[in-house]
C-alpha cells in the first residue's frame, strides 16, 4: 500500500480540478436538470406521462410499435413512454420488482398465465366492469375463453389481447404431392392418431427426409406445448389445487407419451432437433408439417415458401376441440398513489390497443378482441383466419405460482417429454421424473399464498 | 574474460528484450481488437454490419444519433454520476473520519471495533442482497438514488487505507495544534485532511469506479428505465435492438466513453488507486 | 504491497506507540462523533442486513408478502442441500473459478514481465490491458455477444480464414461457459496485470546486475530471481482472483441468462433467481448464507494452500 498511497502518486489539486470540470461537463451532456435529480426523491414523473412496458422483439415489436404510433397520433396530448424489455423470466422480475418499488409502469403486457400469479401476489389493480365499460370495453366485446381464463375470483385484472395457441404449419407442395389436399386445396382431416401418423409418413414419402418437425433439443417450452395439446384432448389435468397437488393421469400421460415416441421412432419426426434447426428443416422443405405457435408465421412468409396453417390436430379429442394456448394480455400494475387522470389515459391506451387488433393479428395471433375478429376483414386474413377456432378450445398452463409461459413448470414438463421424443428415456421413465420434479415444485411453501401485502 | 562474458550476455539481453516486445505488441493489439471492432462497427450503417469486414464503404454516426435519441442513456448517464458522485463522496468521508478516530483516538472497545470492520471485509455484497432490498423497500427508498448508494458508503477497505496512512503520517505538528488547544475537528480538518490527498483520491477513485460499474445491486433497486444507471440500462434493453448490430455498438461505445475519457485524462492516478485499493478488497 | 500485512495482522497498523500511557477511553466522547457515520451507516446497511439475512433463511419469507412468513427451521438449507439446481450452479461456479484462475495469474504474470523489459510505450501497454477493466460489465457483454454471434462475429470469421470451424460459443452448453471465461479474462486481466507490474517495481535491481555479472541470461533471471520473488504478489493475485471469480454474476445474467439450458447459471444468479424471480427470499437468502460459506472457505483453503507452496520455495 505504502509505495501507492507514499510515493505522491496522488491527485494534485490542479487535478482534482480538472477532474471536476470533467465531471461538471458530463453533467450538463447527460442535461441532468429535473429528470436526473427526480432519483433522489420518491416523486412520480409529471403529468400527462404514460409508461407502458411490453417484452416484444422482432415482428411483434414492429407491429406494436406502429401500434402506439397510432395511438400517439390519436392522443397527441399524451406523452407515452413505451419500454421493450428482455422476453421471459427478467420481464416479469423487472415487473414484479418496479411495482414493489413504487415505479410501476402504468400499463404493461403480460402473459395470462403469468397474469395470475401477479394477480396472486397482489401486484395488478383490479378493473371494475362498470370502469372498463366507461372505457368501451365489455366482456362481451372479447374472446370468451381467455377473459374467463384471466378472471379471479369473478373479478377482472387483466384484458386480453389476443389468444396464440399450438397450431400446425404445412408446405402446401409437399401436401399437394403427397396427396394431402382435396380437390379445393384444402387438408384432409388428420384428427386421429392413425390419420396423423398416415399423414406424416406420406408427407416423408414426398420430402425424403422428414413427415413433421418440432423443436426439441435445448427447448424448455415446445415438448411441453405439443405434449399438453394432445394431453388436454384426453382431458388431462397436470394441477390442482393452485399447484399445490400433482394430478397427472398416467393412463392419459402413458398414450400422449407412447404415441409421440412412436412418431419420432419410426423416424417421422426427427428425435433430436433445436428450435432453429426445426425452423430450418420445415423452411427447406425437408418435412411437410412443422407445430409450434402461430407467431412463427412471419418467419415462412419472410421465407416466401409454399405453406399454410391449421389447427393444431384433434389426434384425441373426439368430438371435444382441445390445444395449449397462451394469451398476451393487457395490465395496470398496483399503483402507489390514486390518480383518476392516469387510470383514465391507462384505459384508453389499452382500448386503442385493442382497437388495433387488424395489426396485431398480422403477428399470426388471434384477435381477442370481437369486433375485429368476427369482421369480414379478419376473415379475408389468410391462413390467419384459419385457425380462429383455436381461441375457443385454448387451454391455458394449469395455475400454480410456479406455471405459466416460460416457467419452472414448463421447464420441468418439456425436459422429461424431450427424453421420450428423443429416446433417452422410456415414456413410464420420463412421466415419473416428470412427476417427481413437479411433487418438488408443488410441496414448496408458495411464495403468494395468502394473497396481497 | 568476465567483460568478454558481460558483452555476451549483453546482445542476449538486447535481442531477448526485442522479442519480448514483438511478443507484447502483438498481444496489446489483440486486447484492443474488441473495442476497436465495436468502433468500426458502430461507424458502419446497420445495413452493413452483417459483412464481416474492417472496412467501411460508408461511414456514418446515425448509429450513436439514433441510441442517443431513442434510449434514455442521457438520463442513465446522469444516475451513473450522481450516484456514483454520492458513492465517492460520502465514502470519503465517513471512512476518512473513522480511520482518524482508529489511529489518533485513545477510546474503549476500540481493538473491538477494529476487529468488528475488519471482518466486515469479509462479507461479499452479493450475499447481503435480499434482506437489504427488503430493507429500502420498507423504507419507501425502492427506485432512488440513496438505495443504490447507501450500502456501497459504508467501505472497510476504505476505513483501513486511512487507517494506515494516517499511522504513517508524522504527528509533531498535531502534538503542537492540541497544545494550543484545537481540537480533534479541527485537527482532522486542517491538518490530517490535507495531507492525505493520495489516499483521499485512491478511495475516491475505487469508489467511484466500482459504483460506476456495479450492476447486480442497482440491477434490483431501479427497475424503472427512468433512473437506471449505465450497466443496468444497458443490461436491460439489450436484445431489443435485434439484429441492429450499428446501433447495439454504438450503445455500447457510449456506455463506455465517460469513464474511458477520464481513465485518459488521469491514467496513471485511477491504475494506481484502484490496483492499490483493490489490494484490500 | 504491505497491504495485505495490515489486513492479516492488524495489530500492526494499531500498536503504534502513543505518546503517554493514557486512560483506555480517554478520547471517548470525540471518538464517538468521528466514528458515528460509518458505524451508522454500516450497522444499517451491512451488519444489520446481515443479521437479518440470517434470521430470513430460518422462514418461508416471500418477497411479495409482508413478515417473515412461517418459521422453516432448517427447512430452506436441507431443500437448498437436496436440490439439483442449487448443486449444478454451484458447480458452474467452481468451475468457472477454475477456467478463469490459471489463466489470469499466468497470463498477467507474463505480460507484466515482458512489459517490465520494454523500456519505452509501457503506458501504451497499460493502456490496452488495463482499460478493458473499467468498462462496465454491459458494456464488455455487448462487445462480445456481437464477437461471439453466429455467422458474423469477428471471431468465428478469424478462425475461419486459419481454416478452423468455431464452436457455437455461447449457444452450446459445453462451450458457453469457456466463452464466459474468455471474455472475462479479456475484461479483467489487466488489473492483474497492473498488480504484477507494481510488484516487479518492489524487486532491487542489483540483483539483475549481480546475476548478469555470474553470466545469468534473462531467461535464468526470470526463474532465479524474479519469479520467485513475485511470490508474495501472486498470493495476492490468486485469492483475490478466486473470491471475484466465485462472485460471478454479470456476465452470465447478461450474456447468456444462465442458459443454455441453466449450463452457466452461477450460484449468485440462482440466488436471483429464486428470490426476485420466483418470489422465494427465504430460500434465496440461506442459498446467500451457504455461499458465503463457500467464500470463506475456498478463500480459506487457496490461502493455505498458497502460503504453504510459498514456503517451500
Amino acid at each position: 500500500m505504502s509505495d501507492f498511497t507514499g510515493s505522491g502518486a496522488g491527485l494534485r489539486r490542479r487535478d482534482l480540478l480538472r477532474g471536476a470540470a470533467g465531471l461538471g461537463a458530463g453533467a450538463v451532456l447527460a442535461g441532468c436538470s429535473a429528470p436526473v435529480l427526480s432519483g433522489l426523491g420518491t416523486g412520480r414523473e409529471s403529468a400527462g406521462s404514460l409508461d407502458f412496458w411490453n417484452l416484444f422483439g422482432g415482428g411483434d415489436g414492429v407491429r406494436m410499435t406502429e401500434m402506439l404510433d397510432g395511438f400517439r397520433a390519436a392522443h397527441p396530448g399524451t406523452d407515452l413512454k413505451a419500454v421493450t424489455l428482455a422476453w421471459g423470466n427478467p420481464y416479469y422480475t423487472k415487473l414484479s420488482l418496479a411495482t414493489l418499488g413504487a415505479k410501476p409502469p402504468d400499463v404493461a403486457v403480460a402473459h395470462l398465465t403469468r397474469a395470475k400469479t401477479l394477480i396472486a401476489s397482489g401486484l395488478l389493480e383490479q378493473l371494475p366492469l362498470d370502469e372498463l365499460a366507461r372505457s368501451g370495453i365489455t366482456p362481451d366485446k372479447l374472446d370468451p375463453t381467455a377473459w374467463r381464463a384471466g378472471l379471479v375470483d369473478g373479478k377482472a385484472y387483466a384484458i386480453p389481447l389476443d389468444t396464440h395457441p399450438f397450431v400446425m404449419f404445412y408446405n402446401t407442395d409437399v401436401c399437394e404431392k403427397a396427396g394431402l389436399l382435396d380437390s379445393a386445396g384444402k387438408l384432409t382431416s388428420l384428427d386421429s392418431a392413425e390419420k396423423f401418423t398416415d399423414a406424416m409418413r406420406r408427407a416423408k414419402q414426398v420430402t425424403k427426409t422428414y413427415g413433421g418437425v418440432v423443436s426439441i433439443n435445448g427447448d424448455s417450452a415446445t415438448p411441453w406445448r405439443i405434449f399438453q395439446s394432445l394431453y388436454s384432448q384426453l382431458g388431462g389435468q397436470m394441477l390442482a389445487d393452485d399447484g399445490a397437488q400433482v394430478v397427472i393421469d398416467r393412463g392419459k400421460a402413458m398414450r400422449v407419451l407412447t404415441f409421440l415416441r412412436s412418431l419420432t421412432s419410426s423416424g417421422l419426426v426427427p428425435g433430436g432437433i433445436d428450435y432453429q434447426g426445426a425452423i430450418a428443416t420445415f423452411a427447406n422443405g425437408q418435412a411437410g408439417f412443422y407445430f409450434q405457435g402461430e407467431w412463427e408465421i412471419s418467419t415462412f412468409q419472410t421465407a416466401e415458401m409454399p405453406f399454410s396453417m391449421t389447427l393444431f390436430p384433434n389426434v384425441f379429442g373426439g368430438g371435444r376441440y382441445a390445444v395449449q394456448a397462451d394469451s398476451h394480455t393487457l395490465v395496470i400494475p398496483k399503483q402507489p398513489d390514486t390518480d383518476p387522470e392516469r387510470r383514465d389515459r391507462s384505459l384508453t391506451l389499452i382500448k386503442s390497443l385493442l382497437d388495433q387488433s387488424k395489426t396485431w393479428a398480422q403477428g399470426g395471433h388471434i384477435p381477442a378482441w370481437l369486433p375485429f375478429r368476427n369482421s369480414a376483414a379478419y376473415r379475408a386474413m389468410t391462413p390467419n383466419s384459419a385457425y380462429a377456432a383455436a381461441a375457443q378450445g385454448a387451454v391455458y398452463d394449469p395455475q400454480g405460482w410456479y406455471s405459466g409461459s416460460g416457467s419452472n413448470f414448463e421447464i420441468v414438463t418439456s425436459n422429461a417429454v424431450a427424453t421420450v421424443l428423443g429416446g433417452q428415456q422410456q415414456p413410464g421413465a420420463a412421466l415419473a421424473q416428470m412427476r417427481d420434479q413437479l411433487l418438488d415444485l408443488a410441496g414448496t411453501p408458495s411464495p403468494i399464498e395468502g394473497g396481497a401485502r | 574474460m568476465a567483460v568478454d562474458l558481460a558483452a555476451r550476455v549483453e546482445t542476449r539481453t538486447k535481442l531477448f528484450n526485442r522479442v519480448c516486445l514483438g511478443v507484447l505488441i502483438a498481444f496489446a493489439v489483440l486486447w484492443i481488437g474488441p473495442v476497436a471492432w465495436a468502433l468500426d462497427t458502430a461507424l458502419k450503417p446497420n445495413a452493413e454490419t452483417t459483412r464481416t469486414t474492417w472496412l467501411i464503404d460508408n461511414p456514418t454516426f446515425d448509429a450513436f444519433g439514433r441510441i442517443l435519441n431513442e434510449t434514455d442513456i442521457l438520463r442513465w448517464f446522469g444516475s451513473s454520476l450522481v450516484i456514483a458522485c454520492l458513492t465517492a463522496t460520502g465514502t470519503v468521508f465517513t471512512a476518512s473520519l473513522a480511520g482518524f478516530a482508529l489511529s489518533r483516538l485513545r477510546f474503549r472497545f476500540r481493538r473491538v471495533l477494529f476487529w468488528g470492520i475488519l471482518a466486515g471485509i469479509m462479507i461479499p455484497p452479493q450475499v447481503l442482497i435480499v434482506p437489504q432490498f427488503r430493507e429500502f423497500d420498507s423504507l419507501h427508498l425502492l427506485n432512488t438514488f440513496w438505495a443504490v448508494s447507501l450500502p456501497q458508503i459504508p467501505t472497510a477497505v476504505a476505513v483501513f487505507i486511512f487507517l494506515q496512512f494516517f499511522d504513517g503520517l508524522p504527528r509533531e505538528l498535531e502534538e503542537v495544534a492540541r497544545m494550543d488547544g484545537a481540537n480533534f475537528w479541527r485537527i482532522y480538518r486542517r491538518i490530517v485532511m490535507p495531507l492525505a490527498r493520495p489516499a483521499i483520491s485512491a478511495v475516491a477513485i475505487f469508489a467511484f469506479v466500482t459504483s460506476w460499474n456495479d450492476l447486480l445491486w442497482p440491477l434490483v433497486v431501479l427497475s424503472n428505465p427512468d433512473i437506471m444507471t449505465i450497466p443496468v440500462g444497458l443490461a436491460t434493453v439489450q436484445g431489443t435492438f435485434g439484429i441492429r448490430y450499428a446501433d447495439t455498438m454504438a450503445s455500447a461505445i457510449l456506455g463506455a466513453i465517460p469513464l474511458v475519457a477520464v481513465f485518459l485524462l488521469f491514467q496513471r492516478n485511477i491504475v494506481e488507486g484502484i490496483a492499490g485499493t483493490g489490494l484490500k478488497g | 504491497m504491505s497491504t495485505t500485512q495490515t489486513a492479516v495482522r492488524p495489530a500492526a497498523g494499531a500498536s503504534q506507540p502513543t505518546p503517554r500511557p493514557a486512560r483506555a477511553d480517554r478520547h471517548g466522547l470525540p471518538a464517538a462523533g468521528f466514528l458515528a457515520p460509518f458505524l451508522t451507516l454500516y450497522l444499517l446497511f451491512i451488519l444489520g442486513p446481515a443479521a437479518y439475512g440470517l434470521v430470513m433463511s430460518f422462514f418461508d419469507a416471500s418477497l411479495v408478502q409482508s413478515g417473515l412468513g412461517a418459521f422453516a427451521g432448517f427447512g430452506n438449507y436441507a431443500e437448498a442441500l437436496r436440490s439439483a439446481d442449487f448443486w449444478s450452479s454451484l458447480w458452474h461456479t467452481l468451475w468457472f473459478t477454475i477456467l478463469t484462475t490459471p489463466p489470469l495469474i499466468v497470463l498477467a504474470l507474463a505480460f507484466a514481465l515482458l512489459a517490465d523489459r520494454a523500456a519505452r510505450g509501457r503506458w501504451f501497454f497499460r493502456l490496452a490491458f488495463f482499460m478493458p477493466y473499467i468498462l462496465p460489465s454491459a458494456v464488455v457483454a455487448l462487445i462480445w455477444m456481437f464477437l461471439y454471434t453466429p455467422e458474423l462475429g469477428l471471431l468465428q470469421n478469424m478462425l475461419g480464414h486459419i481454416g478452423i470451424t468455431a464452436p457455437n460459443w455461447l449457444g452450446d452448453p459445453d462451450w458457453a461457459m469457456p466463452s464466459l471465461a474468455l471474455t472475462t479474462l479479456w475484461w479483467t486481466l489487466g488489473f492483474n496485470f497492473v498488480l504484477y507490474l507494481a510488484g516487479l517495481q518492489e524487486i532491487p535491481r542489483d540483483l539483475y546486475e549481480a546475476s548478469a555479472i555470474d553470466g545469468a541470461g534473462p531467461w535464468q533471471q526470470i526463474r532465479r530471481i524474479t519469479v520467485p520473488l513475485l511470490g508474495r504478489t501472486t498470493t495476492l493475485v490468486a485469492v483475490l482472483q478466486v473470491i471475484a471469480s466465485l462472485k460471478v454474476f454479470d456476465q452470465m445474467y447478461i450474456m447468456t441468462s444462465g442458459g443454455p439450458n441453466f449450463a452457466t447459471r452461477s450460484l449468485i444468479e440462482y440466488v436471483y433467481d429464486e428470490g426476485f424471480t420466483n418470489y422465494r427470499i427465504g430460500y434465496a437468502a440461506a442459498v446467500s448464507m451457504l455461499f458465503f460459506l463457500v467464500v470463506l472457505t475456498v478463500s480459506a483453503i487457496w490461502f493455505r494452500i498458497v502460503r504453504r507452496g510459498q514456503k517451500e520455495i
